[in-house]
């Protein structure tokens, strides 16, 4: 449903549109002010297009703490989130949900009503200054576009460039003879606010253009769904409509100044000009917006986002309106509809077991070697205990663990010599049974008989203990007498 | 120069290859699509591209009375009726989803899908029998790949468009045709 501009809404337009425009609903609204408020800030202040759902309630989660402060605490009783959703909500439409394409959390946008409401709201404050010049010259420069535009004579044509070069000649001349006139404050000023104000208002158009083109897309598809008449007469309804987005005035308005924007020039000389105008003295008294500077970057990326989404839309329009899908799609429709009628009549008695198939996603290959081996499952100690920092005794067991040493074959080995005598030494243990891994075992005996408390170590006395290592060295070691005790 | 073909063939193997998650090998994809055409067919496979939905995969090749078939390597997976019928409505969600707008992604809650199904269970079913059956159902459908939980909220499935190829005119006729045989068989009891 477009708005009609060219009239105003007469006295029952208005009451439906009290009752159903998103806009009016948001002013009407209780909480407007608090609405407002947060899209204001979340929205229009950083010129933001789009924002994931925690991080929006996270802001008005602290908007709505702050709030229940200052006006108590049964304020706004409801949590964030269902505030939102609320707002988000077909009745409401003040904030449009969606999942983008590499995102699975939902993300929000203002929706052009909201804007517009944003706006009525913000030109409720009366401005400080109101130029009129520089409005009226607009007019005036619409007109002239207008009427050379439109110009089938091309006599006329030239005669009104040749018009306007004559002014620029005696321009020059004045400026040639001393005679500079400078645009005095005032009118800097006058231009300035209707730049800006253009400029911002541009950029909530996107907006309004990308909703424009969703708005216009549904139609088509609704249009088609609901297409009763022949498939002949379908394709002549819809031949009309397959670049029905691109083709639409807002479509090539807005290719127009895409285009405009993206040429290199024109982006150069807009940085130019918006450099040396926030410069002017006049123009810093009104203390602009900082980030006007960088205004047609943000063109930029709101134009790209529509664009996209014109492109989009017009790629699925088209497969839409493809003969053979619009064919299955109602062949489809047509046997859902007595699939679901046979269901009902069968839903006290649901057909038991296995019903359909369906084939899998990729064929299945199965590959031996991939499945996994058997594995002892590790078994992992865990100790609680603070550790301190490293003292002698953990080297042994460092250099031990270099080696796999058989621990309780060591100590088999002395409980077996300890059968037939009461004590034994560590020089008769190895003699016995000579020393196969080393030094890791020698090491191991050590620590066999640090651990068990009847073996005794006497310091005062040594033997010496002897082996060959694997590359056939003989090797000795000086140790403490150490006897194993029965 | 390195054969490009193995680096788009294994990974259609192992199962469908979506244009948006890979451009590079989508487009290494349409650039041989004959040759892995001429491939596929060796091993009684077909490659279906969907260049319109982005995604492409390999099927089972149908084949002519008079050929000898091959042996199968895209296996068939078994459906509940309440599983085929929840198919059914997906498709049928997607299908309108499609009509009423320009968006992609179609993402529905369990209580959606619960209350999309419930008008087709007994009446007497309690809805805490209701719900775990359709958890159990939903994971199902998960597995075979035509839903698609959203990371870190547990209730909400995007419907894999990917559906669309599977639960397709032909396979809904079939559904169709074997529900109108049962309840054929049940009013002919005198039970339904």
């Amino acid at each position: 449903m477009s708005p009609d501009f060219s009239r105003f809404p007469d006295y029952h337009d208005l009451v439906l549109l009290r009752q159903q425009h998103p806009a009016w609903r948001l002013l009407a609204a209780a909480h407007a002010p608090l609405v407002l408020t947060l899209l204001h800030a979340v929205f229009i202040a950083p010129n933001r297009r789009a924002l994931p759902r925690q991080q929006l309630i996270a802001i008005l989660d602290d908007l709505l703490f702050d709030l229940r402060q200052q006006e108590g605490g049964d304020a706004f009783p409801k949590p964030a989130a269902a505030y939102l959703d609320d707002w988000a909500g077909d009745d409401k439409g003040w904030l449009r949900k969606y999942y983008p394409e590499d995102s699975d959390e939902p993300h929000y946008d203002l929706t052009p009503a909201a804007v517009q409401a944003l706006e009525w709201v913000t030109g409720l404050q009366r401005r400080e200054f109101v130029g009129t010049e520089s409005r009226l010259l607009l007019v005036f420069e619409l007109l002239r576009q207008m009427a050379e535009g439109s110009e089938t004579d091309p006599e006329a044509r030239i005669a009104e460039l040749e018009r306007r070069r004559g002014e620029i000649d005696a321009e020059i001349a004045r400026i040639r003879g001393g005679e500079l006139e400078l645009m005095d404050p005032t009118r800097l000023r006058d231009r300035f606010l209707q730049m800006q104000d253009t400029a911002r208002r541009l950029l909530a158009d996107f907006r309004a253009v990308e909703q424009n083109f969703r708005d216009l897309d549904r139609r088509v598809r609704e249009r088609i769904a609901t297409w009763e008449g022949g498939k002949g007469e379908l394709l002549a309804e819809v031949f009309g409509h397959t670049d029905a987005i691109a083709d639409s005035d807002e479509g090539r308005s807005f290719r127009a100044f895409w285009d405009f924007l993206m040429d290199p020039r024109r982006q150069e000389e807009l940085t130019g000009l918006l450099e040396k105008i926030l410069a002017l003295e006049p123009v810093r008294q009104l203390r602009p917006d900082p980030r006007l500077r960088r205004i047609h970057y943000d063109w930029l990326e709101a134009g790209e986002a529509t664009q996209r989404t014109v492109a989009r839309l017009s790629q699925q329009l088209r497969r839409w309106l493809d003969d053979q899908t619009w064919l299955e799609n109602r062949r489809i429709m047509a046997l859902l509809r007595d699939i679901e009628q046979h269901a009902i009549a069968v839903r006290d008695r649901l057909p038991p077991g296995d019903f359909m198939t369906v084939d899998a996603t990729a064929p299945a290959i199965e590959l031996v070697m991939e499945r996994p081996l058997f594995q002892p499952s590790a078994r992992i100690r865990i100790e609680d205990r603070v550790v301190v920092e490293g003292e002698a005794k953990t080297l042994d067991e460092a250099l031990f663990k270099q080696r796999f040493v058989d621990r309780e074959a060591l100590a088999d080995h002395i409980r077996h010599l300890l059968r037939s005598q009461p004590q034994v030494s560590l020089a008769r243990v190895v003699a016995a049974r000579p020393l196969a891994e080393g030094l890791a075992e020698l090491l191991t005996y050590l620590e066999l008989a640090e651990a068990d408390p009847r073996a005794v170590v006497d310091d005062a006395r040594s033997e010496t203990i002897e082996w060959t290592g694997s590359d056939g060295v003989v090797r000795r070691a000086r140790v403490p007498l150490i006897l194993y005790c029965r | 120069m390195e054969d490009p073909l193995p680096q788009v063939l294994i990974p259609l193997l192992k199962g469908v290859i979506y244009a948006e998650a890979d451009p590079p090998r989508w487009q290494k994809l349409l650039d041989l699509q004959a040759r892995i055409r001429e491939v596929a067919a060796l091993m009684g496979l077909e490659l279906i591209i969907d260049e319109a939905e982005g995604h492409a995969f390999l099927r089972q090749r149908e084949f002519a009375a008079e050929e000898t078939p091959l042996p199968r390597l895209v296996p068939r997976r078994p459906l509940s009726f309440l599983v085929s019928l929840l198919l059914a409505l997906l498709r049928r969600r997607l299908l309108e989803f499609d009509q009423s707008g320009g968006d992609t992604r179609l993402v529905l809650h369990r209580d959606d899908i619960a209350e999309m199904v419930r008008v087709f269970l007994p009446e007497s079913s309690n809805e805490a029998k209701l719900l775990d059956r359709l958890d159990r159902d939903l994971k199902r459908i998960e597995e075979l790949g035509f839903l698609r939980r959203l990371k870190g909220q547990e209730h909400l499935f995007e419907v894999q468009r990917i559906l669309k190829s599977f639960v397709d005119a032909q396979w809904l006729g079939e559904f169709n045709e074997r529900l109108a045989a049962y309840r054929k068989h049940l009013e002919e009891d005198g039970g339904a």
